[in-house]
């Protein structure tokens, strides 16, 4: 079978003990920014893309990967224990979660929620063997056109989900675009966008953009926000849930895993979306209905389990067409691009160790989790006693340390700085910056599969849709756009992504 | 006529804004045609749609209304920023202790509440974690002291 061969070759990248190492380092830092409220875990990843330049692309997509979904298991912690949720994906399991950890029940909220998550790692990963290589191979296919079409779909998605406003949501992708144009144009040569600059003739740096805008404008946006006091419950008490919460949580976890890995392939979906709507589903499918809001189990089992999901399944899409769906896969096929390889379906075919090592270490990272979290529940929760205060200083310095490492270049500094002004003025006027760092990582690769397209089609725009595979990815945008437009819709879209 | 939404107008004066840097600075780049793409053709098509965007925001700001203007606390915001440039100065002429050590209390004077002893200690440690991972661990090629001092 290939796919045991494929998993051979990612073991034995995976568990080298250089690998397993950055695994374990990845889903330690994950949970420990999961516990602590204020940094996330696409600040952190934007903070250690510079230390990845030193490590091979192998040992960097482990540690960066093992940061995001251990971030997922750690924001579940702080939201049961002390009702913050630590990662915005564990806003709805403070409902439950909290409630049985007043009741008492803390142990066995933690246990589930670990349980949960486990499983549906371990389905996501499966998902992920199965699914990527006939994706892959479909992807292979594509040409310029079906690749811009598919650069605007998942764009289109990604401002779909997005909060707030639509329009601006679609301002900050163009915006992103525009600024990833920023540079010398590889077709001509010509310098564009660099105002007489010379430290801008190779583009805005992708590190110094992301860090600015979640690292630095979103410490600025923390300081005015009151410090917020924590009560921890009582004590945890035994973390095995019982036999009966097992079987109770049985189906949440199933539905819950499904959903989460249904929405994380969707571009702008992962982790977040995957929590909020398996919450949701729970509430309407359960039977017994029983009292959710006032501590069920399986309010907080069905969206740990579906976050963990969502969160590996959002590696499908940057994996094998290499779009990203959300911030932190921007990060990754950053991360690859500073490691010289071309994110996209070649990656599979090319780098099989690359590939197949990542997703057997996401499982391996699962499995560490499980067993680093519940024993060392006493040392998260004292850290969050560690206070903003001290926290902020540090991440500035990291993220002024990395932006100059990446190029060795006091310039960046300036752009870091001025794009920190700017990202604290857009999340001030609700501008979500998300959209805005796909546009930017997309910005060159659909300039250059627009530009091939229409060569190819000697300036005939219809080719976009006479290719039946273009047409569909840009009915399902056009689609996509219709119904957030529709009022019905748009107001159910309101309550589900509020917070 | 009114401003009914301050917060979409703003919005919309700010990729207003962009659109027309982007449109006067793609001006002079070959637009070409579109079986043969210029560096001019899809800039100016996104700065076209920018502005297009922002003309929505500006326009639908005065007909619907919508949430005022949060309060700007520019002063933090701006101590960081500062903080950031300098240590981009600092750095190379300086080396990264200095800079460092100016950055880490510049940020913590951004905050609320400011304590000196504190943030000294802070600033030590940072200095001490910095220098002993980026430099002696990651062997990243930063200068820790201000050139010309002896090496350590």
């Amino acid at each position: 079978m290939d796919v045991f061969a494929n998993l051979g070759i990612g073991f034995a990248v995976a568990l080298t003990l250089q690998n397993v190492a950055y695994c374990f380092l990845g889903v330690l830092l994950g949970t420990i920014i999961g516990v602590l409220p204020g940094i996330g875990p696409v600040t952190t990843v934007a903070m250690l893309l510079p230390i990845s330049f030193t490590l091979s692309p192998e040992s960097a997509l482990i540690l960066l990967a093992g940061i995001y979904y251990g971030a997922q298991y750690g924001g579940s912690t702080t939201a049961i224990l002390v009702n913050i949720p630590g990662e915005a994906s564990s806003v709805v399991t403070t409902i439950d979660g909290h409630r049985m950890a007043l009741a008492g029940r803390a142990g066995p909220a933690l246990g589930i929620a670990a349980i949960g998550s486990f499983f549906a790692g371990t389905v996501a990963t499966l998902l992920i063997v199965v699914a990527a290589p006939p994706l892959a191979a479909i992807a292979l296919q594509f040409g310029p056109a079906e690749y811009f079409s598919l650069m605007v779909c998942g764009l289109v998605a990604a401002v779909v989900l997005a909060h707030g406003s639509l329009v601006k949501a679609v301002a900050m992708v163009v915006l992103g675009l525009l600024l990833g144009l920023v540079g010398t144009d590889i077709n001509s040569g010509a310098r564009r966008f660099n105002f007489g600059m010379t430290g801008l003739a190779d583009g805005v740096e992708f590190v110094a953009l992301s860090m600015a805008i979640y690292g630095i404008a979103e410490v600025a946006y923390n300081l005015e926000k009151g410090q917020q006091t924590s009560v921890v419950a009582g004590a945890v008490g035994r973390v095995w849930p019982s036999l009966a919460d097992l079987r109770t949580c049985a189906g949440a976890i199933l539905r819950g895993t499904g959903l989460g890995a249904m929405l994380g392939v969707l571009p702008g979906g992962g982790a977040l979306l995957a929590s909020f709507a398996a919450y949701t589903l729970e509430k309407n499918v359960a039977r017994p209905p029983r009292r959710f809001g006032e501590g069920d189990i399986r309010g907080v089992a069905a969206p740990e389990s579906a976050n963990n999901a969502g969160a590996q399944t959002s590696f499908i899409p940057m994996l094998t067409l290499g779009i990203p769906g959300n911030p932190t896969m921007a990060m990754m096929i950053g991360a690859l691009m500073i490691h010289g390889i071309a994110p996209g379906p070649r990656v599979m075919t090319d780098r099989p160790g690359l590939f197949w090592g990542l997703i057997a270490s996401m499982w391996l990272g699962n499995l560490m989790l499980v067993i680093l979290n519940l024993p060392l529940i006493g040392l998260w929760v004292r850290l969050l006693r560690v206070p903003y205060r001290l926290l902020y200083p540090a991440i500035i310095v990291f993220c002024c340390v990395g932006a100059y490492t990446i190029n060795s270049k006091p310039f960046d500094l300036g752009v870091m700085a001025f794009f920190a002004i700017f990202g604290y003025v857009a999340l001030k006027l609700d501008c979500e910056p998300a959209p805005l760092i796909l546009g930017f990582v997309l910005g060159p690769m659909m300039e250059e599969n627009l530009r091939r397209a229409l060569l190819i089609s000697r300036g005939d725009p219809m080719v976009f849709v006479q290719e039946p595979i273009s047409l569909a990815f840009l009915l399902v945008a056009v689609g996509l756009l219709v119904v957030i437009a529709a009022p019905t819709i748009r107001r159910k879209r309101e309550e589900a992504l509020q917070e | 006529m009114r401003i009914r939404a301050p917060k979409d107008f703003w919005a919309g004066v700010m990729f207003g804004g962009f659109a027309v840097i982007a449109l006067l600075a793609a001006r002079g780049y070959s637009v070409g045609s579109a079986g043969k793409m210029g560096p001019g053709y899809f800039p100016l098509l996104l700065g076209g749609v920018l502005g297009v965007l922002a003309a929505v925001l500006i326009g639908r700001s005065v007909v619907l209304d919508g949430e005022p203007l949060p309060r700007f606390h520019v002063l933090p915001l701006a101590v960081i920023a500062t903080a950031v440039c300098l240590f981009g100065f600092f750095i190379e002429p300086f080396g990264l202790v200095v800079a460092l050590a100016v950055l880490t209390v510049l940020s913590a004077a951004a905050g609320p509440q400011f304590r000196l002893p504190e943030t000294l200690a802070l600033t030590v440690a940072l200095i001490v974690f910095s220098v002993g991972v980026f430099v002696y661990a990651l062997k990243l090629s930063i200068p820790i002291w201000p050139s010309g001092w002896p090496s350590l």
